[in-house]
């Protein structure tokens, strides 16, 4: 049996470390690139929204180098997102790839037992021991937290930064270090040095940079390729960045959700413009909103791919909260288009318009 | 003291020279034709003869063609036509609160309070509403686009085309045609459906308060700002150079840049006219990116690649990499 898994922003890294700690065969797919959305496109629904074209893309590549099982989490969800795993098996089952496809959803939907057999269907060929196994689960877990810890960090400090593009270094460079580390435990102190080394780096807190938060759709807010790089552009602009959403608020949401737990902040926000559920993440994007405003942002930038039913709705009401509150927030629809241009200008004019808001002055360059 | 501006769009090239006092002193409006290069060095062949290289105290580029003109130029400011088109529009006239640009490619409208740009939205996937549309349809009809706006406004009962997209807009045009209805007619509902269709698209959900500037080459078709006028039941400002203010403001931007740093232009001088630009693009294998990158070459010398994503072509070694290791010449994919 030989794993695969569809790209989703840097959590390659931890899957990778959790597969090598376990002894459990894998292929990472190559990273997402013009290629893989050719591929993806070519054999997905017209319609479809970017990440199931992307995502089939890597299916592809990684089958082609030898992968015979898809691992992949479901969302039973109100959005498209829930119907991924059915459609996608019956694409690649057309396409002659018969492949196991493990589908991970929420053990409060399929129940426990299901839940974990489903886990042990993946762990089955690890030489590990059955307690090793949880143990070294839990700590991949809470390398995925430390590691969009760093993350959060060096995006909320480089705008503050002394010596410019540093952070930015720190973070490729913490990323190179944990793809060479061939264990969990080097992982997670590799993960502790870089935590303390931000801390450390030069800051000057008497600048004031411009904040912005990235709201919207989970995964074109962390996988880089479907949204042109956009951190690493606003990051070389000088800019604080927020995501909104990431992997570690997507399991503990999941994993607080049967006790009404989840993402209490998001909810108490969002109450006033969307006081309930509509699918997806729509409600997540509007309380996110909410809440960027109350942190004292400058902006926010809503990033979905086309035909994202929740984030079309959520979309509306943010014009609302921008009137209402001043707070200019920008929307980028992304599909399939490679062309950076048009994104470029947007991106570059809107984080103009924050800095000569803050600036009151029209002139600066 | 000079001040150079340049604005590469899709469909024109415009170069703006203003004095100190920020007075458009010479400007060319010249057709881009895809040859951004070719119509820069055009350009500042004609302004060779006026000016001199000390003459010139900043260059600003901006345009879907910024960053080749910048580094084909030597720009002190490279910006985005957004920017550029809001600082000239508040220099202009200082009590606008909404800019509507319409150029060959996009159309933007920019919304300014008390002189600073509080929101702006640009056209996305569709062309309907532009330049390169209104003189694709003056081209079929075999009317000289200057005279597009004047046939507009001879109409007297508009008939109703459906804007919503170019395709079906211009079915929709031909089908009247054929039912015989007068040129006039047809052109004045074409220019009602277009500005239907800008303010049901770009300008959706935007409050529009005067003074409305009116900018960028579509500024020129007097039937357009008439339609305007109409639905929004206010006066447009078409300002005096409202065909280069792109330019412009890229010169105004450029200016403010070099007082502030006092470290003279980066201007490469008019002798790049003459200059062998040629440009290779080749796709970069150094990760999984795969970029498509160009190289803007001066004869052999690499002046500045673009398109790839991390920016490791730009820096110096790497310049003389390209021309040192014949091993990437193997890779261009045209020369």
């Amino acid at each position: 049996m030989v794993i695969t898994f569809p790209h989703f922003g840097s959590t390659y890294i931890p899957i990778k470390i959790l597969f090598d700690e376990l002894g459990i065969e894998y292929i990472v797919p190559p990273l997402n690139s013009n290629d893989t959305l050719e591929i993806g496109t070519l054999y997905s629904p017209e319609e479809m929204c970017l990440p199931f074209k992307i995502m089939m893309g890597n299916y592809i590549q990684s089958i082609e180098e030898g992968a015979d099982t898809i691992v992949l989490v479901g969302s039973n969800g109100p959005c498209r997102f829930g119907e991924y795993c059915e459609l996608q098996k019956n694409i690649l089952d057309n396409l002659g790839y018969h492949l196991d496809f493990i589908v991970l959803e929420s053990p409060q939907v399929i129940g426990k037992e299901e839940f974990k057999s489903k886990v042990y269907k993946i762990v089955r060929h690890s030489s590990r021991s059955s307690t090793d196994r949880w143990r070294i689960l839990g700590k991949s877990i809470t390398v995925v937290r430390l590691m969009e810890q760093v993350e959060n960090k060096v995006l909320l400090r480089n705008g503050y930064e002394v010596n410019k593009g540093e952070h930015k270094r720190i973070l490729y460079q913490c990323k190179n270090e944990l793809l060479k580390t061939g264990s969990i435990d080097k992982a997670l102190s590799v993960l502790k040095y870089y935590n303390k080394r931000i801390e450390k780096t030069p800051v000057d807190l008497k600048k004031n940079p411009v904040k912005i938060a990235l709201l919207g759709e989970i995964y074109t807010i962390i996988e880089p390729f479907s949204n042109f790089n956009i951190v690493d552009k606003l990051m070389d602009f000088g800019a604080s960045v927020k995501k909104g959403l990431s992997v570690t608020w997507w399991l503990t949401d999941a994993f607080l959700r049967p006790l009404k737990l989840n993402s209490i902040n998001i909810r108490k926000a969002s109450m006033a413009y969307m006081p309930y559920y509509i699918g997806g993440h729509g409600r997540e994007c509007v309380g996110e909103a909410l809440l960027a405003n109350k942190e004292k942002f400058d902006g926010a930038i809503q990033l979905f791919p086309m035909g994202c039913m929740p984030e079309i709705v959520a979309k509306v009401i943010l014009q609302k909260i921008s009137k209402d509150r001043d707070f200019p927030i920008m929307t980028l629809i992304l599909d399939e288009m490679t062309g950076e241009a048009g994104y470029n200008t947007r991106i570059e004019a809107f984080f103009d318009l924050l800095e000569r808001r803050q600036e009151n002055v029209l002139f600066r360059c | 003291m000079y001040y150079l501006g340049v604005d590469v769009g899709s469909v024109s090239t415009n170069i703006v020279v203003m004095d100190n006092e920020m007075n458009v002193l010479d400007k060319l409006y010249l057709r881009t034709k895809g040859r951004p290069i070719k119509v820069i060095q055009e350009g500042l062949k004609r302004l060779r003869t006026k000016y001199d290289d000390k003459d010139i105290s900043s260059v600003g580029t901006t345009g879907s063609g910024r960053a080749i003109s910048g580094f084909l130029l030597g720009a002190d400011v490279i910006k985005n036509e957004i920017t550029a088109h809001a600082v000239a529009a508040v220099n202009t006239d200082k009590n606008v609160r909404t800019v509507i640009e319409i150029g060959g490619q996009d159309s933007k409208i920019i919304l300014i309070n008390n002189g600073i740009a509080i929101d702006f939205a640009m056209n996305t996937v569709c062309a309907a509403g532009t330049g390169s549309f209104l003189d694709r349809q003056a081209e079929r009809l075999e009317i000289p686009i200057e005279d597009f706006g004047q046939y507009a406004l001879r109409s007297k009962t508009p008939v109703r085309i459906a804007g919503r997209c170019a395709v079906f807009a211009e079915s929709d045009m031909i089908h009247k045609q054929q039912l015989g209805y007068d040129v006039s007619d047809i052109i004045c509902g074409l220019c009602h459906a277009m500005v239907r269709n800008y303010l049901n698209n770009v300008a959706k959900g935007k409050e529009i308060f005067p003074d409305i500037l009116f900018q960028g080459g579509v500024a020129a078709n007097v039937g357009i700002k008439k339609a305007f006028e109409k639905e929004l039941g206010n006066e447009l400002i078409v300002p005096k150079h409202y065909d280069v203010m792109g330019a412009v403001g890229a010169a105004m931007l450029a200016k403010r840049a070099i007082s502030k740093k006092n470290t003279g232009t980066k201007f490469k001088g008019f002798m790049t006219a003459e200059a062998k630009i040629e440009t290779r693009s080749f796709e970069c294998s150094m990760c999984s990116n795969k970029c498509e990158v160009a190289a803007l070459f001066d004869g052999e010398n690499p002046i500045g690649c673009f398109g790839d994503k991390c920016g490791r072509w730009n820096t110096q070694e790497i310049k003389l990499n390209i021309t040192m290791n014949k091993k990437f010449e193997k890779s261009f994919l045209h020369s």
